[in-house]
């Protein structure tokens, strides 16, 4: 009966799917199921009856205990056994339970084996990982932290807690969290993210400022994300990155940064930046508004596709020969003419660009707009001219004057000192009389002059415009006594409709002055004929006046033959004073006039009026 | 007064005031012995004397008073036309002249130098004639 028990059991054993053996105190095996002697390598016929000591030579415990202390324990043991080494290692966990007999008497262990080489190798996996993860939360800084919603409790990892400069030791709650985060815009914003993430799901990454428990202020970065279970979220995760010095650093290039923008922005020159191809890759808010266009499209152009063929190409040498000789071109005077014509002059500068590594990689432009001073200069060199001349007429005048009221002051002088020796009455009579003449001359010369100093005083005269045609027909009228007592013919040529712009007084005066001079100076051996034409003459007109007179050598006195009291033929009518006053007055309006003569046959004058003024 | 009338075979007056060459006249009568006073308006009618009488071999003036500012010649072209003359005397030429112009002296100095004629340089207004007017001796004591 026992033997048939013992079979039934022994089947019943050997077919238990746990790898399952009866020791005995003795540690002789008493029986096993086959799966037990399978990790063991044994048939249940060689097996029972050995002791298991020997079984578990080449097996390692983890716990420090031996076989001999689990085995025969009324109390239930556990021990991890290990065989092999590296790959090949496998590892037991072996249960030791007491086996009792039916009288309750201790009579051995029952050995039940279990292989954990998969649990083994994920623990030491997992082991590994959260040493990874604690050494790159270390080395990056980044720390992670957990909050529990159902349970209230924030967990914060080593990381997290060292940038807050908490010890190991603290442990967090939400409120306290919060608190450590600036007052103000960083507390708020971490309130309102964590609530939003709690009740929404919204997951949040922002950079803040926390304030560490040793009062230190810190940049962080963190970012928290809820994690849901059935729709609802129960847990948030987050990291929590101190970023500091990165903040600092960026803070820093941004602040420098927009230094430069503002200073480049702003300044009231042209700034631009150039590749090695001389395309432009900055500019500034000044280039784009004399250009017309905006940033973006002015990025990547070359001059030109902005400025016209011959200014492009000298902007473009120029910046080639500075970016192969490296060396600046320091202000220097440009002219730049748009596509549309538009011209510009700048004082600009070019430097080269040098990368880190010392290469030139492009060039850096700044033009400031000199047209305003350039024409301001130009105003100012014309006046210095137009008063160069000024200056030059009124010394000519000053001499003119001088000599002409000296000559007279000179008799003046002689005479009275002859009046004063002389005794004889008829030779007194005769000074006196010679001192009226002079006193006579001494007026007509004072009136002379006013003429002049009139003209040159009288700037101001306004010009009109006057129908010339009309015009030299109406002093043929008034001279009409005059022409036709010299049989004068005069073939007036002027364009009807030709409108000139003169102060009327001085045209009179010219056209009247000609005409006597041509009267004149006529030849006696041909009837005198004057010829008057005109046109137009760029934005003025050339007043033509021929006559077939005596004509002058102007070899010897063209110098002299606008001067004052110049007299060039043995005429009694000669004063030397129609030209000069003509001249003054053709200048007054800014024209001029010119002389071409060939003796005995006639002169030609041509007036040219200037008419800017309309 | 006048220590010695001095005599002068002629004289040229070469001025279109005729104010100034009644002064001259007036003026040579106590210094000077000459029957052969030639007045001129221009530069051109005195040249055109000149050239008349070295044709015809008559006196060439000692002495010219020479007037600058004339109508048709003046008296620097008129001094240009006798330097180009061939004239065996040199000639006293007296400018005169109301002309503060320093462009005037600066022309008589170089006239001078290039002149082989005596060249005088008188401002207006003229009280007397100098012997240095009429005598080229004096000048070189």
């Amino acid at each position: 009966m026992k033997a048939v028990e013992r079979i039934a059991q022994h089947y019943l054993l050997k077919q238990l799917p746990t790898a399952t053996a009866l020791v005995g105190v003795d540690g002789i095996l008493v029986d096993a199921s086959d799966s037990w002697l399978h990790t063991f390598g044994l048939c249940s016929k060689d097996a029972i009856g050995i002791l298991v000591y020997d079984l578990f030579m080449g097996y390692n415990t983890d716990c420090g205990k031996s076989l001999r202390e689990c085995l025969g324990k009324s109390t239930a043991q556990t021990c991890r056994f290990k065989k092999g080494d590296g790959s090949s290692e496998v590892w037991y966990e072996n249960t030791f339970t007491p086996w009792y007999d039916e009288r309750e008497n201790l009579i051995g262990s029952i050995i039940q084996a279990q292989n954990i080489t998969e649990e083994i190798k994920k623990e030491k996996e997992l082991n590994r990982m959260i040493n990874l993860l604690s050494t790159k939360s270390e080395v990056a800084k980044v720390g992670c932290w957990e909050y529990n919603i159902n349970t209230e409790q924030l967990f914060w990892c080593d990381e997290t807690k060292k940038i807050h400069k908490v010890p190991a030791s603290y442990t967090p709650n939400v409120n306290e969290a919060i608190s450590f985060y600036k007052q103000g815009y960083s507390r708020n914003k971490i309130s309102m993210l964590f609530h939003k993430a709690m009740e929404k799901g919204i997951p949040f990454n922002e950079k803040l400022v926390i304030i560490t428990d040793n009062g230190e202020e810190r940049w962080v970065r963190v970012s928290g994300k809820p994690i849901e279970q059935n729709g609802e979220v129960v847990k948030l995760f987050g990291t929590f990155q101190d970023i500091h010095e990165q903040v600092l650093s960026e803070l820093q290039t941004k602040q420098s940064q927009q230094l430069l923008t503002t200073l480049i922005d702003n300044i009231p020159m042209n700034v631009f930046i150039k590749d090695t191809d001389s395309r432009k890759i900055l500019v500034n808010k000044a280039e784009c508004d004399y250009l017309g266009k905006s940033h973006e499209e002015l990025i990547g152009t070359t001059d030109f596709d902005t400025f016209d063929k011959e200014s492009a190409k000298i902007s473009v040498h120029e910046d080639l020969e500075v970016m192969r000789t490296q060396k600046p071109m320091i202000g220097k005077e440009t002219l730049c003419v748009k596509k549309n014509g538009e011209t510009t002059h700048f004082l600009t500068s070019k430097i080269p660009l040098f990368d880190l590594d010392g290469k030139v990689n492009g060039l850096i432009g700044i033009s400031m707009d000199i047209t305003g001073l350039k024409k301001k200069e130009d105003q100012m060199r014309n006046l210095i001219n137009v008063t160069s001349l000024q200056n030059k007429k009124l010394i000519n005048f000053a001499h003119i004057v001088s000599h002409n009221l000296r000559s007279h002051s000179a008799n003046f002088s002689m005479l009275l000192k002859f009046l004063a020796n002389e005794e004889d009455e008829t030779e007194k009579e005769r000074i006196v009389g010679m001192l009226s003449n002079a006193s006579n001359n001494l007026m007509e010369t004072l009136e002379d002059l006013n003429q002049i100093v009139d003209i040159n005083t009288n700037v101001n005269l306004e010009k009109k415009p006057i129908n010339l045609h009309q015009n030299i027909t109406k002093i043929q009228k008034n001279l009409s006594a005059f022409l036709e007592k010299h049989k004068l013919e005069v073939e007036n040529n002027v364009p009807e409709n030709l409108e000139i712009q003169s102060i009327p007084a001085y045209l009179d005066s010219i056209i009247l002055n000609l005409m006597t001079n041509a009267v004149k100076y006529r030849s006696l051996d041909r009837k005198l004929t004057i010829v008057l034409s005109a046109k137009k003459h760029g934005r003025g007109t050339i007043f033509s006046f021929s006559d077939n007179g005596l004509g002058i050598d102007l070899e010897k006195y063209g110098n002299k033959l606008f001067g004052m009291y110049k007299t060039f033929h043995n005429n009694k009518e000669a004063r030397g004073l129609g030209l000069y006053i003509i001249k003054n007055q053709i200048e007054a309006m800014g024209g001029s006039i010119t002389v071409s003569s060939e003796v005995d046959k006639g002169t030609t004058f041509n007036v040219y009026f200037n008419e800017e003024d309309k | 007064m006048c220590i010695l009338m001095k005599k002068i075979s002629s004289i040229f007056i070469v001025d279109d005031d005729p104010i100034t060459v009644f002064g001259i006249r007036k003026m040579l009568k106590p210094v000077a012995l000459c029957d052969d006073v030639q007045i001129f308006q221009n530069g051109k009618e005195a040249l055109d004397a000149l050239l008349k009488r070295m044709d015809s071999g008559g006196d060439i003036p000692e002495v010219i008073f020479l007037d600058i500012n004339m109508p048709i010649m003046d008296g620097w072209d008129f001094l240009e036309e006798i330097m180009d003359l061939e004239l065996k005397e040199k000639i006293i030429i007296n400018m005169i002249t109301s002309s503060i112009d320093p462009l005037d002296h600066q022309k008589w100095n170089e006239a001078k130098a290039k002149c082989l004629h005596i060249l005088n340089f008188k401002n207006k207004p003229i009280f007397k004639i100098e012997p240095t007017d009429l005598d080229c001796i004096h000048l070189a004591s």
